[in-house]
């Protein structure tokens, strides 16, 4: 039976549907994203949702470099895209160096419908707390929306790891109580400076797509059991975890089952698979 | 002679799973205009594989946990594991599939029937499947059919 769930963090760049309407999109996965896999049909990204038993996707947009002109899925294409299947979820991308950032915000959620948004400060190079990007937080506060940053690692040509740093969100979370932000990839490597802030501050959430070497099983447990003891994730942050995979880098069923294989209580999977993601989404209706 | 190429998309639902594909293999050749000849089909991917093996359910599953005995998706506790867990940078992503790739390898990735009077011969319990090893994922097998036409018997 299947368990209704989110995965949190997928990007839509194999979506064959979409790439053959826009072909710039083919290129922005090749050549931005550097996937190589084959583009697939939409019904393969529901099959994957279906073997790691989750109902439903969080539909990420990519950062591209600051000052490129690179089309990397506009919030039109991702909300055209959740128009094809109930099971996504759009989220925005903006770049905070625009003028009309906040108003482009503004029209993807009250008018395309996204209900999150995206950015990728390694890859769009301003650092979290800089202060060009405070009328974005604000306007995605005034809206109740989640904000998941790229945090830690990044393998993409033109980023620079600097800006993923996490002790650079802290002013944003304390800034801004109410606005709720997830630092996504564990934020790896710098897991425990990630972790302290998620215990500083309750409007800081992780989500779980990290995978740098190994395997996801292996990977996921040197992050969440050797470099912080699992039971910090069980006991106290248990509300501010939410299940990711970064498809299609990662394949959905092979990071829910590494989840899995960590020892959590299933009080605790339920609310990394579910519960926290429907926290995270309510307001953004 | 006659050579002609078809390609067709197998649609996997699963992780692990043996797709009947026999009947898309005779559609090919009767679509070939191929008398007497040979068809033959191959997946385009090395993390899943073609054979030919009873058409039963007991025997998909026997075969599919018999590879997976011997090529283990996650390597055993303690090992060293798969060389191919790392990043490769030409797909932007990690490889830690080798169990599936090894499968592929041990399972194979073509199969070959003759080809009488316009139609596949094979045993009467020989079916041809399609393996996934690493789905689900729109996969794609070729199918080539090659012979001499010209009109059957039976026309």
């Amino acid at each position: 039976m299947r368990r209704p769930g989110i995965d949190f963090h997928t990007h839509p760049l194999l979506v064959r549907e979409m790439v053959e309407r826009y072909s710039a999109l083919a290129k922005a996965a090749r050549e931005t994203f550097f996937i190589g896999n084959t583009f697939q049909p939409l019904e393969t990204f529901h099959l994957e949702l279906d073997a790691a038993s989750l109902e439903k996707a969080v539909v990420l947009p990519i950062g591209a470099v600051a000052g490129t002109d690179a089309t990397l899925w506009s919030n039109e294409q991702i909300a055209e895209l959740c128009g094809m299947s109930v099971r996504l979820v759009g989220f925005a991308g903006v770049d905070p160096r625009q003028e009309n950032a906040a108003e482009q915000l503004r029209f993807a959620v009250r008018s395309l419908g996204l209900r999150g948004l995206k950015l990728d400060p390694p890859m769009q190079r301003f650092f979290p707390d800089d202060r060009l990007a405070y009328p974005l937080y604000e306007t995605a506060r005034d809206l109740g929306i989640p904000i998941v940053f790229h945090a830690g690692m990044s393998w993409q040509p033109g980023s620079r790891l600097q800006y993923g740093q996490p002790l650079r969100f802290e002013a944003v979370a304390a800034d801004f109580p109410t606005l709720r932000i997830i630092m996504a990839h564990l934020a790896w490597p710098w897991v425990v400076e990630a972790v302290a802030l998620a215990l500083k501050y309750p409007n800081l959430y992780l989500d779980t797509s990290a995978l740098y070497f190994d395997n996801p099983r292996d990977f996921l447990r040197f992050a969440m059991t050797h470099q912080v003891p699992l039971t910090v994730f069980e006991r106290r942050l248990r509300r501010q975890l939410v299940f990711g995979s970064n498809y299609p880098r990662v394949e959905i069923k092979n990071m829910a089952a590494a989840i899995h294989s960590l020892g959590f209580s299933e009080e605790c999977l339920n609310l990394i698979f579910r519960v926290n993601a429907d926290t995270l989404l309510e307001g953004a209706q | 002679m006659i050579v002609k190429l078809t390609r067709i998309e197998i649609q996997s639902r699963k992780d692990l799973e043996m797709i009947d594909i026999t009947d898309r293999i005779e559609s090919a050749v009767a679509g070939s205009g191929v008398r007497d000849g040979l068809a033959w089909a191959m997946t385009a991917h090395t993390s899943a594989g073609l054979l030919v093996t009873e058409g039963i359910e007991c025997l998909e599953r026997d075969v599919l946990a018999h590879l997976e005995r011997l090529a283990p998706k996650q390597p055993p506790e303690g090992s060293h594991g798969y060389w191919h867990n790392r990043y490769l940078d030409y797909d932007g992503r990690l490889g830690f599939n080798a169990g599936d790739h090894l499968k592929s390898i041990l399972g194979g990735v073509n199969c070959l029937f003759p080809v009488e009077d316009g139609k596949v011969v094979r045993g009467s319990r020989q079916r041809a499947y399609f393996v996934e090893y690493d789905g689900p994922l729109a996969r794609t097998v070729f199918i080539q059919v090659l012979g001499e036409g010209g009109t059957t018997d039976e026309s």
